[in-house]
């Protein structure tokens, strides 16, 4: 699926927009010795199914769970994105639908970029719920973009070509919901047992956080 | 094309069966062939459409409700609720198909919606317009962009999933699982309501 944000509305981005560019990640390189290291982990794929991340997870013999997350936020607070985000009915309905899981149910979970569009009362809600359906010691990854003077920031899809480098095909902007910086993630992950930090010259904020 | 093979292959099918037999208007021979599937519905109903080379299609007007289990290979367009195996064969989900099921084949094509939980020995194709809610187990799986998925993905070895045991059932509160039961005819469909709108 892609996005636009006109006014802070989330919309579909024409089908023109860039070409896929590949870059390093240091947190994915962390993240993925997790996946070296271990055998028959549960990992949970917040950006919907694709071919590359599924291949990818499962070649080391792990089991990957998908959750559009952004896509169930397209659906529940629809045009007018934040300000719908404050209804509790719609919060509500959000909450059911996304992270439908057992407790403790995964060994890592990517994130990528879905947290940033998030208001606050329904991002310490929706993070409580996905500490809660990750087993203690389970990573997560996540991404937030640093360029602080950026309203709207894009959106990607993220593929994984290997144990370091990540695919990231634009899908249109988006008004984040606040501005990230360390203090505010590390308030947001203060129930996780260690956070660390990444910093890449796409101007992303690369989080690993430990349950 | 199904057409021409069916032409072509009908009066082999008749010499075959019976050789001595004298030749026979298509007409004589369609009513002789239902006959015998109305006077032995379960014991004597041999494969016809594994000659004729086509797929069983269940179009996209027609609902059912229940259990339907294969012998040859199945498109489902339309809508159904309940389980669908096709052991040893290709099961295809149409772009139009609503299925509220859960589906057991060798290889499984997916281009409609489903709601349920995806068991597949062999392969399991997604196509882009698809939509599939439930866990899918299989050797292998193709995902095209933009398909929508929401569940877990078990890819089990194929050598796994070549013994008796591999073929168990997924379960999940959450969705319909498919049930392991012997197929009766070739293409059966137990149902509790079919209905052709």
């Amino acid at each position: 699926m892609r996005f636009s944000a006109s006014r802070g509305i989330l919309t579909r981005a024409p089908k023109s927009e860039g070409a896929s560019t590949t870059r390093h990640s240091s947190g994915f390189e962390q993240f993925c010795t997790m996946l070296q290291n271990s055998s028959d982990l549960s990992i949970l794929d917040m950006s919907g199914a694709s071919q590359a991340n599924v291949s990818f997870i499962t070649g080391y013999g792990h089991r990957i769970s998908s959750d559009d997350a952004l896509g169930t936020m397209q659906t529940c607070f629809g045009a007018d994105f934040f300000s719908n985000q404050q209804a509790a009915s719609n919060a509500h309905r959000f909450l059911e639908q996304t992270l439908t899981f057992p407790d403790e149910t995964f060994d890592g979970a990517l994130v990528w970029d879905t947290l940033q569009f998030l208001i606050p009362p329904l991002l310490e809600d929706t993070v409580a719920k996905l500490l809660r359906v990750m087993r203690p010691g389970a990573l997560l990854l996540a991404f937030f973009n640093s360029d602080e003077k950026r309203a709207q920031v894009p959106l990607y899809n993220y593929r994984i070509q290997d144990s370091k480098t990540l695919a990231q095909t634009p899908r249109g902007g988006l008004q984040r919901a606040q501005y990230f910086n360390n203090r505010v993630l590390e308030r947001l992950f203060e129930r996780a047992s260690s956070l660390k930090f990444f910093l890449t010259r796409g101007a992303q904020r690369e989080v690993i956080v430990r349950k | 094309m199904w057409s021409k093979r069916r032409e072509d292959e009908l009066p082999q099918r008749s010499e075959s069966r019976s050789p001595t037999a004298p030749t026979s208007t298509p007409q004589l021979e369609s009513q002789r062939r239902e006959s015998n599937f109305m006077a032995s519905p379960n014991r004597n109903f041999e494969p016809e459409t594994g000659s004729r080379g086509g797929p069983a299609i269940l179009g996209k007007n027609v609902t059912v409700k229940g259990q339907i289990f294969a012998r040859e290979d199945l498109t489902i367009d339309g809508e159904v609720e309940g389980t669908v195996e096709c052991h040893e064969h290709r099961l295809t989900i149409g772009p139009n198909a609503r299925v509220q099921a859960g589906l057991k084949a060798r290889e499984i094509v997916i281009q409609g919606s489903i709601h349920g939980n995806v068991d597949a020995t062999d392969k399991i194709d997604i196509k882009k317009e698809a939509k599939l809610v439930g866990d899918i187990k299989t050797s292998r799986i193709v995902i095209e962009d933009g398909a929508y998925f929401k569940g877990s993905i078990d890819i089990s070895k194929p050598n796994a999933a070549a013994k008796p045991a591999a073929a168990t059932v997924v379960t999940s509160p959450a969705v319909p699982s498919t049930q392991s039961a012997p197929p009766a005819t070739q293409t059966a469909v137990a149902s509790t309501g079919a209905t052709s709108r």
